[in-house]
């Protein structure tokens, strides 16, 4: 978080920028300001996790639980307004991210207990959590007529329109709370003690502690974070696709764990940037929904995902290597 | 001088095993305090219960007049009793100033962060040592001398009055320590107590006013550094007489094993040549950065070189890689050996046969009663202090650690046996033995490459003398010319002379 934009972000943009213009090139479609927009909309929940993500990332931690928690946190929440006739935005929002909290907590009093590595801890969380929502809850589907109508309204929401040619096109509301989601992060992550607690102890867990840092507490807060966040995300999910099923959203967190990657987060902790998680997820959806304007199957889009974070990857840990033999360690 | 610190009666065991033994000790303002004595003698046990890490079985802690039965780091932080470890505890993806500055204002009880204040307090701490650093980098792309001084920085950024440094000099350059050397002096100046834990002897009489030196658990006594010199120290310290015999070669075998010719990697050492016949232990000197690792690297196929060429009993060959060089007869016990000498978390049997894997193996199998057989006959041979042979090497001490690296090497018979550094962490006990089993593997035919800036070890281990400086070859002694008198001065002005270049770039 030292420099406002690093040269691996700057590599992120430029990736980006040189695809855009191949695009559209091949396919003047693709400047149309609904396109555009179009991917705006689709990335903007995934933002959202992604962030979360990222600070669980920079503690040195892992969570594949977030969709899970998302998709618990939502679908309780709505099952709750439907039954009862509630029919307010925050109460949907309140109410989801205060169940993803909750999960989120017991993320990291699991991983505090067990002694066991994130990893496996929210790969069974993940399960569970799933699994007591589908048992215990309800496995029903709320197809469009059912959800309380605020939510329609915020999913179909723009913050302004454009007159294009088929009509007009808006930029939907959802990206007010990715950006909140990402200056509320920022300020956590740099203007706070217990942000550069994360920051420490996903570089030296045991440095930290002799910093006079509560790793105990700090995981706390990062899981709980991460899940409200996912449960947010649930909710703009349901809302954009208007509809909400008991089996969405689970699934897609390793594409959120590669673009959190591809950003150039540390896999071992310590170092991340909001603005890179952010364009990976871009980077992500960019290929998506573009493959198919270039001529391409979407079976290529596996492909492309797939080499982006080996290279990625690849690169840090280059430079890495480069730093090492500078400092005389030879590990090749 | 006023004490700040006194420490009474001070008992700690652990399991049974009595690691202090009813300890006094005074620390004063403006005093540099040493403690010595061989590993496991007790000097860190003792630091931890002065510092609140362990709560000591009996005795007390008395600090600027106020008593402690059980001390917390907290408390012990709050009076100003800072440690600086082994391994710095620092951040490596942090910035220099957030490094120095963060434990003071997390213990300030801050909730929010103002950069300006962080960089702020950085500034003025690094001024007091007179240090001028980049703030903005991150640790990790700083020297390790470097580290060291922001781990100072960040003690007295939290109001020090004793400062601890365990072993604050073995990653360090000469220049690097004489650097130090000379901060610790000026903070003495200004009032701080500073104990330092060394195996380094002349860096302890360099800088220390007050010895005091334990033995098993014991102490044996405070001396006055004026009143001690190396051999009393290391009598004390060990409780015999140490003398390390002067190597001789006996061998009568004249034909070269290693020859390297005009060897050359720019930027880490240019045009070296050398001939190493059987029985040779060649000691290769000169500061951190003059080559001497990155020569020994690339003759282990770590690091590729240039040009030049390199024989092997005549017969001109290439290392691309360190299996090329294992089967060529080469071994390296390399600089870093808890990360690259070892597989630290696994056993000594394990670790010993490690190398030799290939060979122990049958149809893809291990061999478990051979890897035994070998592991106890190396333990034997190069007196491995340990339980047995399954103990995690992890648990032993430095010294037989690294017997364990010498072990799995000459398990593979090497012909050429470059050892990096080869006792630096290690106490004085065990580095005679070591010295006593290289002299014995030489004897026996094997060629040495002895890498070190320790000039009493280069004096006593080698027959011939390499002095790097800025990755050149500046001069080379043969038998004759090392059995003079001054020889040991004539080299550390050699190796001194990179530095002066430093200074003056």
């Amino acid at each position: 978080m030292t420099k406002k934009i690093d040269q691996f972000q700057k590599m992120l943009l430029i990736i980006i920028v040189i695809y855009s213009v191949f695009v559209s090139v091949k396919n003047p479609q693709f400047l149309q300001v609904q396109t555009v927009f179009d991917i705006v909309k689709t990335s903007s929940t995934t933002m959202i996790v992604a962030i979360g993500l990222l600070v669980v990332m920079i503690s040195g931690g892992i969570d594949v639980s977030f969709m899970a928690i998302a998709l618990f946190g939502s679908y309780t929440s709505l099952l709750v307004m439907i039954n009862t006739g509630i029919n307010s935005l925050v109460f949907a929002f309140a109410l989801s991210m205060l169940i993803g909290t909750c999960l989120g907590l017991v993320n990291a009093l699991l991983i505090n207990w067990l002694k066991l590595p994130p990893f496996i801890i929210t790969l069974g969380t993940q399960n569970l959590f799933h699994g007591i929502m589908t048992t215990f809850i309800s496995d029903k589907s709320f197809g469009s007529g059912v959800l309380p109508s605020c939510l329609h309204e915020f999913g179909q929401g723009t913050l302004f329109k454009v007159a294009t040619e088929n009509g007009s096109a808006g930029l939907t509301v959802s990206l007010i709370p990715v950006l909140l989601a990402g200056i509320a992060t920022y300020f956590v992550l740099r203007k706070t003690m217990i942000g550069r607690g994360i920051v420490a102890i996903g570089n030296d867990e045991e440095s930290a502690r002799r910093a006079g840092f509560n790793p105990f507490k700090i995981r706390l807060f990062v899981y709980a974070y991460s899940g409200a966040l996912a449960g947010m995300m649930g909710i703009i999910y349901a809302a954009q696709v208007n509809a909400l099923y008991p089996n969405k959203m689970v699934g897609d967190e390793l594409m959120v764990v590669a673009a959190v990657v591809i950003g150039g987060t540390k896999i071992t902790g310590g170092q991340g940037k909001i603005f890179g998680a952010v364009l990976g997820v871009l980077i992500i959806y960019l290929l998506n929904s573009t493959l198919i304007l270039i001529g391409l199957s979407s079976s290529w889009n596996n492909l492309f995902v797939g080499a982006i974070l080996v290279i990625a990857v690849a690169v840090t840990s280059y430079q890495e290597r480069v730093k090492n033999r500078s400092h005389l360690i030879f590990t090749e | 001088m006023e004490p700040i610190l006194c420490a009474r009666n001070i008992s700690k065991s652990f399991i049974g095993v009595r690691a202090l033994n009813n300890i006094d000790i005074t620390i004063n303002a403006g005093e540099i305090h040493c403690l010595a004595g061989e590993n496991g003698c007790g000097k860190s046990t003792l630091v931890k219960c002065i510092s609140g890490v362990y709560t000591p079985d009996h005795g007390e802690v008395e600090i600027s007049g106020e008593k402690y039965k059980n001390l917390t780091p907290i408390e012990a932080m709050n009076k100003g009793i800072q440690v600086i470890y082994q391994d710095l505890s620092l951040f490596q993806h942090m910035t220099v100033a957030e490094n120095i500055a963060i434990s003071k204002l997390k213990f300030e009880g801050n909730k929010t962060i103002n950069w300006k204040k962080i960089k702020s307090i950085a500034k003025e701490q690094l001024n007091k040592i007179g240090v001028k650093m980049n703030l903005d980098e991150t640790v990790g792309e700083i020297s390790m001398a470097n580290r060291q001084m922001v781990a100072i920085c960040r003690a007295l950024a939290q109001d020090a009055k004793i400062l601890f440094m365990d072993e604050p000099t073995t990653a360090l350059t000469k220049t690097e320590v004489d650097h130090l050397m000379k901060i610790m002096l000026e903070l003495k100046k200004k009032g701080l107590a500073i104990v330092f834990i060394s195996h380094k002897l002349d860096e302890v009489f360099t800088v220390a006013d007050t010895i005091t030196i334990f033995r098993n658990g014991d102490k044996i006594g405070d001396f006055n550094s004026k009143d001690l010199d190396e051999k009393s120290l290391s009598y004390h310290m060990t409780g015999r007489e140490i003398e390390y015999p002067r190597y001789h070669r006996t061998c009568k075998d004249n034909s070269p094993i290693l020859e390297i010719d005009h060897l050359t990697r720019k930027g880490q050492y240019e045009d070296i040549s050398m001939t190493i016949r059987p029985g040779d232990i060649i000691g290769l000197t000169g500061l951190l950065g003059s080559g001497r690792t990155e020569l020994a690297m690339s003759l282990f196929g770590l690091n590729p070189t240039q040009s030049g060429s390199i024989r092997i009993n005549g017969k001109e060959t290439s290392i691309a890689s360190p299996m090329a060089a294992k089967k060529q007869g080469i071994a390296l016990l390399p600089e870093d050996r808890f990360n690259q000498g070892l597989f630290i978390e696994r056993k000594i049997k394990e670790n010993i046969s490690s190398a030799l894997i290939d060979t122990i193996c049958k149809k893809g199998l291990i061999r478990k009663a051979e890897e035994d057989t070998i592991a106890q006959k190396y333990v034997n041979e190069l007196k491995v202090r340990t339980p047995s042979i399954e103990t995690v090497v992890g648990t032993l001490s430095g010294g037989n650690q690294q017997k364990v690296v010498i072990g799995k090497w000459t398990a593979t018979a090497p012909k050429v046996f470059i050892m990096d550094t080869p006792t630096v962490g290690i106490d004085i006990g065990s580095k005679s033995e070591i010295y006593e089993q290289i002299h014995k593997f030489a004897d026996g035919g094997m060629a040495i490459i002895f890498i070190s800036d320790e000039i009493q070890e280069i004096m006593a281990n080698c027959n011939r003398v390499i002095v790097l400086a800025n990755g050149k070859c500046i001069r080379e002694f043969d038998e004759n010319e090392l059995g003079q008198d001054g020889a040991d001065k004539i080299i550390t002005d050699l190796i001194g002379s990179q530095s002066a270049e430093e200074v003056t770039p």
